[in-house]
C-alpha cells in the first residue's frame, strides 16, 4: 500500500554547498540519500514530493559541515499482509517463483501455485496447466496475495500465493 | 476461592490429552505390562486432590513406582501444567512439609517415612498450576483449530523447508537467502545441503496429488476432523469459558504454601472447612478432624500416622500390619481416643475423596442425615452390624477382584471404597476389645465404604449413586 507521509530527517551539507544553491542541494542530496531505501516501519520510500521545512541548521565543530533538519513529503510503499499486489515474475525454479513489486521481493511457493499448475524445468523454467492454456515464467505478469511478510530494519521480503480466486497470470509475455 | 471447576478442567483436559500418553524410557520394549497408558490421566486426578505433594508420598499413594511417577510428572512438567519443586531437606524440613499437609483438608496423607530419616535427601514436590493449565489448555486448543482450518483453507499457510542433514529449519520468508544460482533448490545456509519442503499434512497426502478427487477427498477429511474436534472437545471448551472468570487457585511457591499451610490450616480451603464445621458441630461434636482449629491441639503427628493407615490400607494384609504399627504408637491412655478417631478420620478421608468428584453440598447433607438417623437405631445396629459383618467380609474379597480391574478408570473412589473396608475391619476388631458404644460411628462408615461396588447393602442409597453417578459420568464423557 502507497502512502504520503512527512518525514524528517538530519541532513549534513558540505560547506562547499554554502551558497545561493544551497537549498537545491540540500534537496538534492536528500533525494539521492532517501529514495529508495527501506525501513522497517514506514517501507520503500518512493519518491520525494516535496519540502515542508528546513530547520536552522547546525555548524559541526572541526568540520564546518552544517547538519539541517528537513521535514519532507514523500510517498512510501509498504506490503501488507492480506493485500493483493501485481508483480512481475523474476525467478522460477522447483520451489515456486520469485516475483517483484516494485522494490518489493515475493516468493510464492509451490504449494501455494494451484495444483494443476505444474512445474516444467528447461531453459526457459515455468509453471503451466496441464492443458498448457497458463503458463508463469520469467517476465510474466501475475496477480497475487500477500499472505506473510518479514520486515526487518532494513528490508522487506513477502511471501505470497496465487492459490485464490482472481489470482493468477494477468499477462503473459509469450502471448502478447 | 472455589477449586473445584478447575479441577475439572484438569480432568477434562486429562482425558482429553493424556489419555493415550505413554511414558516410557525408549530403550524399553513395548510389552504389554509395560504398557502404562492412562496413568497420566490418574496422576493429574490425583494431583487434583492435592496441593502441593512430595512425589514419593504420591508415589506410594498410586501404588506407583516413583521412577514412572517422576517420569509422568516431567512429561507434565515439560507440558506446564505441573510445578515442581526439588530441595534438599533434612528430616526436620520434611517435617515442615508434613505439618503442612497435616494442616490442609484436602490432602489425605501420610508424611511418615521421611520424618524418621535423618539424612539429607534431595526431596521433589509438584503441585498443579491452575493458572497455567487454564491458558495451556487453552493454547492447545488454539493451536488445533487453527492448524486444521489452515490446512483446510491451505492457503494462509507459510511453507516449511528443513535441512535433512543437520535439521535446521526454515520457512518460506527465508526463501530469498536459500535460492541457490546453481540450482533450482533451496540450500541450506549451514551446510548446503538440499532442502526439503515439510510436509506436516495432517492427512497424508495421496499419490495423485493434482486429482481433484484425492484433494476432495482430503478436505473432507479435514472438515470431518475439525467438526469432530468441535464435539470432543465441547466439554472441556465448556468447562474453559466457565472458569474463565473465576480467581484462579493459587498456591504459590511449596515454601510459601508450607507457611501458609502450617499457620493457618484450614485458610486454604475456607469454604469446605466451614460447612465441616457446621457439620462437626450437629453430627460429630467434637470428632477431631485435622483441618479444624480444636483439634490442632492433639497435633499433627498422629494424625499423619492413622491417615497414613487408611490409605495404605488398601490390600488386607497389608493393612492390618500398618494398622498395627499405628496403633503401637499410641500411648495406651490414647487408646480409646485414638480408636475413634481413627474411625472418624477414616471416614472424613473418604469423604473428601468423594466429593473432590462431584459438587461438595449433596455429599455432605446426606452424611449429616446419617448421622443423625444413626443416633436413634444404634441399638439396632448394633446387633444388626454384628451378624452382618461375616457376611460382609466375604463379599468385599469377591468385590475385591472385581474392583481392581476398575482401578484404571478411577484410583480415587475406588481406593477409598478398598480401603475402608478393610480397615473397618481392624478397626472392629480392636474396637469390640475395648469399647462397644462405637459402633455407630463404625457402622456409618461401613456403608458409605461397601458403597461404590455394591450399594444394595447399605441403606444410604444417595451417596451411593452420586458416588457412582460421578465416575459414570467420567467414563461417558471419554467415550463421547
Amino acid at each position: 500500500m502507497f502512502f504520503h507521509i512527512v518525514l524528517e530527517r538530519n541532513m549534513q551539507l558540505h560547506p562547499r554547498h554554502f551558497g545561493r544553491n544551497l537549498r537545491e542541494n540540500l534537496v538534492s542530496k536528500l533525494m539521492k540519500d532517501v529514495e529508495g531505501t527501506c525501513s522497517g516501519r514506514h517501507g520503500f520510500v518512493v519518491a520525494i514530493t516535496g519540502i515542508e521545512n528546513v530547520g536552522k541548521g547546525l555548524i559541526r565543530d572541526g568540520t564546518g559541515f552544517v547538519t539541517f533538519p528537513v521535514k519532507y513529503q514523500c510517498v512510501v510503499f509498504r506490503p501488507f499482509k492480506g493485500e493483493v499486489l501485481e508483480a512481475v515474475v523474476t525467478m522460477v525454479n522447483k520451489m515456486g517463483f520469485f516475483a517483484e513489486a516494485g522494490p518489493v521481493q515475493i516468493f510464492v511457493s509451490n504449494h501455494l501455485i494451484p495444483d494443476d499448475m505444474e512445474f516444467q524445468s528447461g531453459d526457459m523454467p515455468n509453471y503451466t496447466t496441464s492443458d498448457g492454456s497458463v503458463k508463469i515464467q520469467k517476465d510474466s505478469e501475475v496477480r497475487l496475495k500477500i499472505i506473510g511478510t518479514r520486515v526487518d530494519a532494513t528490508e522487506i521480503f513477502c511471501i505470497g500465493t496465487i492459490k485464490d480466486d482472481f489470482l493468477g497470470v494477468i499477462n503473459d509475455p509469450t502471448t502478447a | 476461592m472455589s477449586i473445584e471447576p478447575f479441577n475439572r478442567l484438569v480432568k477434562l483436559a486429562a482425558r482429553a490429552f493424556y489419555d493415550d500418553v505413554t511414558t516410557k524410557g525408549d530403550n524399553q520394549p513395548k510389552t504389554g505390562r509395560g504398557d502404562n497408558r492412562g496413568i497420566a490421566v490418574v496422576v493429574l486426578d490425583a494431583l487434583t486432590r492435592r496441593q502441593w505433594v512430595r512425589e514419593e508420598d504420591l508415589a506410594k499413594e498410586l501404588k506407583l513406582h516413583s521412577k514412572q511417577l517422576r517420569r509422568t510428572l516431567r512429561l507434565f512438567e515439560e507440558e506446564k501444567l505441573v510445578t515442581r519443586d526439588h530441595r534438599r531437606e533434612t528430616a526436620k524440613g520434611a517435617k515442615i512439609y508434613s505439618a503442612a499437609v497435616a494442616a490442609t483438608v484436602d490432602v489425605q496423607h501420610g508424611g511418615k517415612e521421611g520424618e524418621e530419616k535423618i539424612k539429607l535427601h534431595t526431596h521433589s514436590y509438584c503441585c498443579l498450576d491452575y493458572a497455567q493449565i487454564y491458558d495451556v489448555v487453552r493454547y492447545r486448543l488454539h493451536r488445533m483449530k487453527k492448524k486444521l482450518k489452515d490446512e483446510l483453507e491451505d492457503k494462509n499457510t507459510v511453507q516449511e523447508y528443513v535441512c535433512p542433514n543437520c535439521g535446521k529449519r526454515y520457512n518460506a520468508l527465508d526463501a530469498l537467502r536459500l535460492v541457490s544460482l546453481e540450482d533450482e533448490y533451496f540450500h541450506c545456509e549451514r551446510c548446503n545441503g538440499e532442502l526439503v519442503a515439510e510436509s506436516d499434512k495432517l492427512v497424508a497426502q495421496d499419490v495423485g496429488d493434482g486429482d481433484d478427487n484425492a484433494r476432495r477427498r482430503r478436505r473432507e477429511k479435514l472438515k470431518d476432523m475439525l467438526q469432530k474436534m468441535e464435539v470432543q472437545l465441547k466439554p472441556l471448551m465448556e468447562q474453559l469459558s466457565r472458569v474463565k472468570d473465576l480467581p484462579v487457585p493459587e498456591f504459590g511457591s511449596l515454601q510459601a504454601w508450607e507457611a501458609r499451610a502450617s499457620a493457618a490450616g484450614r485458610a486454604i480451603n475456607g469454604d469446605s472447612g466451614s460447612n465441616d464445621l457446621s457439620r462437626s458441630s450437629q453430627g460429630y461434636g467434637g470428632t477431631p478432624m485435622p483441618f479444624l482449629g480444636e483439634t490442632k491441639l492433639l497435633g499433627p503427628a498422629w494424625q499423619v500416622e492413622v491417615a497414613f493407615s487408611g490409605l495404605d490400607g488398601k490390600e488386607e494384609d497389608a493393612k492390618s500390619e500398618s494398622a498395627g504399627t499405628s496403633l503401637k504408637v499410641l500411648p495406651p491412655w490414647m487408646i480409646k481416643q485414638g480408636m475413634n478417631l481413627t474411625k472418624e478420620q477414616r471416614g472424613e478421608v473418604k469423604q473428601e475423596s468423594k466429593t473432590d468428584g462431584t459438587s461438595a453440598q449433596p455429599d455432605f447433607s446426606d452424611d449429616k442425615k446419617s448421622t443423625i438417623g444413626t443416633d436413634d437405631k444404634k441399638n439396632l445396629q448394633d446387633e444388626y452390624l454384628k451378624a452382618y459383618y461375616a457376611a460382609l467380609y466375604k463379599k468385599q474379597q469377591e468385590l475385591e477382584e472385581a474392583a481392581k480391574k476398575q482401578e484404571e478408570l478411577s484410583d480415587i473412589p475406588l481406593s477409598s471404597s478398598h480401603s475402608d473396608p478393610s480397615k473397618r475391619q481392624v478397626g472392629m476388631k480392636v474396637k469390640r476389645d475395648d469399647d462397644e458404644g462405637d459402633d455407630d460411628i463404625d457402622w456409618e462408615e461401613a456403608p458409605l465404604a461397601g458403597n461404590t461396588t455394591e450399594s444394595y447393602k447399605v441403606n444410604d442409597l444417595n451417596v451411593e449413586a452420586e458416588a457412582s453417578g460421578d465416575d459414570e459420568d467420567d467414563v461417558d464423557w471419554e467415550e463421547g
